[in-house]
């Protein structure tokens, strides 16, 4: 039987599992005593890289079964993410939807919600963006880019608002309905590309026209890199001080150990869970924009698939710490860069690769320490 | 006639999701959210089509399905039941664990065809009017679906098993004090609840479509976990639910194929839609009677 814990989710005991296991320790209060740096502790450190190595073993075996040499694959796969300075600029062009989207499912995690819907907040953030854009021609850049960023980050917000008042109002689990509204937004892409959106110039496919040059969000140097990458690290610092120094962090993380108790004290638990999700939807609901504006500049079939749930698993990795966000959401990104590479140089789907970065995330849950992962 | 075609293709196109409800129900009784069960769907689907292309044999072809499906349930039984995980974010871990395996696997095969399970009329029922087209001219794992609803309808209700099952979701300590296993009675209840999937994936990849190709589940088991949530885990309401997605799903290609130029993502997007209307409608009455160790799940944080 579980006994109901009110320590929270990222609770670290500062002990390596499996070497000892002593009577296990009362929960550190979390922030603000521990460092709360990065990984927050040594050990989750420790385990992390363990969880990468067990996980980098199963998955050779796949690779083996398939007729792929792993450590061929591996070191392809290493070289095709780390080889040049180009490529780790991808790495930072992918991990800033997977960052943002990450932290939407973060902030929310602290008030004890599930947000599964970053893939459809990360879509509708896009389409707003590209709304904006198509129908503000008479615009300045800048001008253009600043209605964009507004509309992006209010659609997100009000794409994840729908499953937070549908909590509160009929008590459907905000994991049910942002997993259904993935589909809605999939498909109101679809209808926008397909129709009303389709670029009357473009060469017949389903694509918005392309995005003027004026209002793209700025690169760094002369790389592919974007501003975005900034958007989502500083909402990951202004995060990790905001969850540490602010009464709203302070309020989310009661009212997610125990809602009750947060009731009881007089916080408006209802309130709280609806800002965390409007936050959060918000933040990928920029995801989608920095997407939109900084990388693609057109919307297309499989606009930001499966970015959405790679932040999903960026937010779970890291314990819902928003600085450990940004290195889980830059790791898979990573990763999954690394599938392209099992692609074309060990003739392996790309979408193989989600067997690697679910083993990562299952050896995590399976060493840490029992409880501390029940929400 | 385009109502008839549509209830035809409610029972063609929700049998997959009354499997995969059906399963979720399982599991859910035993006290265990499952979201891995659209994985588990995947995995179904992707084995039974395999194994139908290297046996020649679709009912050979659904136990592979079934059996896949149980084994990637399995996975996360262990996660939630002994490592005590968060049951939903491991559902969809595990359900990234069966993208990537039928990702792997499945390549080689979505070129190749199959010999698949065929419609088989049903001689005296099939040629009453209406009913017989929508019920008795289908599949065989659809006829099977038919006889499983009210078998498990009586193996929850009616027999010692199931008030085992229902007592390790309702109140678990009393299992634990009577001497019974409750990992025991979990694991079963989950790996049977992957294993009904499995076998609905394999109706949509060797009986429904007739193909196999990557991601090929597109939701519908999350349509079945919110279809379990308002039909309150009873096996009846269950499928009750899985046709009205069923006819939702069926609405599209019906539309299309009679000559109507509406855009496919609006008729798309209707299952999704009417589960969240359904939710929202019967969502309030239902969250109460979930099982009590069910609600300590849906309810982390409110109340």
């Amino acid at each position: 039987m579980t006994v109901p814990t009110t320590a929270p989710a990222d609770a670290i005991t500062p002990s390596i599992p499996g070497l000892d296991d002593p009577p296990v320790p009362p929960p550190p209060a979390d922030e603000p005593t521990s460092p709360g740096w990065f990984f927050a502790s040594g050990s989750a450190v420790a385990r992390f890289g363990l969880a990468l190595a067990v996980a980098a073993v199963i998955f050779s075996g796949f690779m083996l079964i398939k007729g792929v040499n792993p450590i061929t694959a591996y070191s392809d796969m290493i070289s095709a993410t780390f080889g040049s300075p180009k490529d780790i600029g991808e790495i930072l062009i992918r991990a800033t939807p997977i960052m943002l989207a990450g932290l939407a499912v973060a902030i929310p995690a602290r008030a004890g919600l599930i947000n599964v819907g970053g893939e459809g907040q990360l879509i509708v953030g896009g389409v707003a963006a590209a709304g904006v854009a198509l129908h503000t021609p008479g615009l300045s850049g800048g001008m253009v880019i600043v209605l964009m960023i507004l509309a992006a980050a209010a659609a997100g917000a009000a794409w994840a608002a729908i499953a937070a008042l549908l909590r509160m109002w009929v008590d459907i689990n905000e994991a049910v309905t942002t997993l259904l509204l993935n589909y809605v937004a999939i498909d109101l892409l679809g209808f926008l590309i397909y129709d009303t959106w389709k670029d009357p110039n473009g060469s017949g496919q389903p694509t918005t026209p392309i995005l003027g040059v004026a209002a793209r969000l700025p690169v760094i140097g002369t790389s592919r890199v974007h501003t975005g990458i900034f958007i989502a690290v500083g909402a990951a610092v202004v995060l990790f001080f905001v969850f540490r120094k602010t009464s709203w962090g302070f309020r989310l993380r009661v009212t997610g150990g125990n809602p009750e108790a947060a009731r009881r004290a007089g916080m408006r638990v209802g309130a709280l869970l609806l800002s965390a999700m409007l936050v959060g939807g918000a933040l990928a609901g920029l995801g989608g924009f920095a997407q939109y504006a900084g990388t693609e500049f057109k919307l297309r079939p499989g606009f930001c698939a499966t970015y959405g749930y790679l932040g999903f698993l960026a937010s779970w990795l890291a314990g819902h710490k928003p600085l450990a966000v940004a290195g889980s959401a830059l790791l898979l990104s990573a990763i999954a860069i690394g599938g392209d590479s099992l692609q074309i140089d060990a003739g392996l789907p790309a979408a193989s690769v989600n067997i690697l970065i679910a083993l990562v995330l299952l050896a995590m849950f399976g060493l840490r320490k029992r409880k501390a992962v029940s929400a | 006639m385009i109502l008839l075609d549509v209830l035809t293709g409610a029972v063609r196109g929700g049998t997959s999701i009354l499997y995969a409800g059906l399963g979720e129900t399982v599991s859910e009784r035993g006290g265990v959210v499952n979201l891995g069960i659209e994985g588990s769907m995947l995995c179904g689907a992707l084995a039974a089509y395999a194994v139908t292309a290297e046996t020649g044999s679709p009912w050979v072809g659904a136990l592979g399905g079934a059996v896949a499906g149980g084994m990637l349930a399995a996975v996360h039984a262990y996660f939630v039941i002994n490592r005590k995980s968060n049951q939903l974010a491991t559902g969809l871990i595990v359900l990234f664990l069966g993208l990537g395996i039928t990702s792997l696997f499945g390549a080689s095969y979505v070129k190749e065809s199959i010999n698949s399970f065929e419609s088989v009329a049903i001689p005296g029922l099939s040629s009453i009017p209406w009913l017989g087209e929508i019920f008795f001219d289908q599949d065989p794992l659809t006829y099977i679906s038919y006889a499983l609803v009210p078998a498990l309808w009586w193996f929850i209700f009616r027999s010692r098993w199931g008030v085992l099952l229902r007592t390790a979701g309702e109140r678990s300590e009393v299992l634990t004090t009577y001497g019974h296993n409750l990992t025991l009675i979990r694991y079963a209840a989950v790996i049977a609840g992957g294993f009904l999937a499995g076998i609905g994936g394999a109706q949509l990849s060797i009986a429904y479509a007739n193909a196999w190709f990557e991601n090929m589940i597109q939701g519908r088991g999350f349509i079945a976990v919110a279809v379990v949530i308002f039909a309150a885990r009873q096996p009846f309401k269950v499928a009750a639910g899985a046709y009205l997605f069923g006819a939702a799903l069926a609405l599209s290609p019906v539309l299309q194929a009679e000559g109507f130029s509406i855009n496919q993502f609006a008729l798309d997007v209707i299952p999704y839609l009417l589960t969240i209307v359904v939710l929202v409608v019967l969502g309030k009455r239902r969250a109460a009677d979930a099982p009590e160790e069910l609600q300590k799940v849906f309810e982390a944080s409110v109340r």
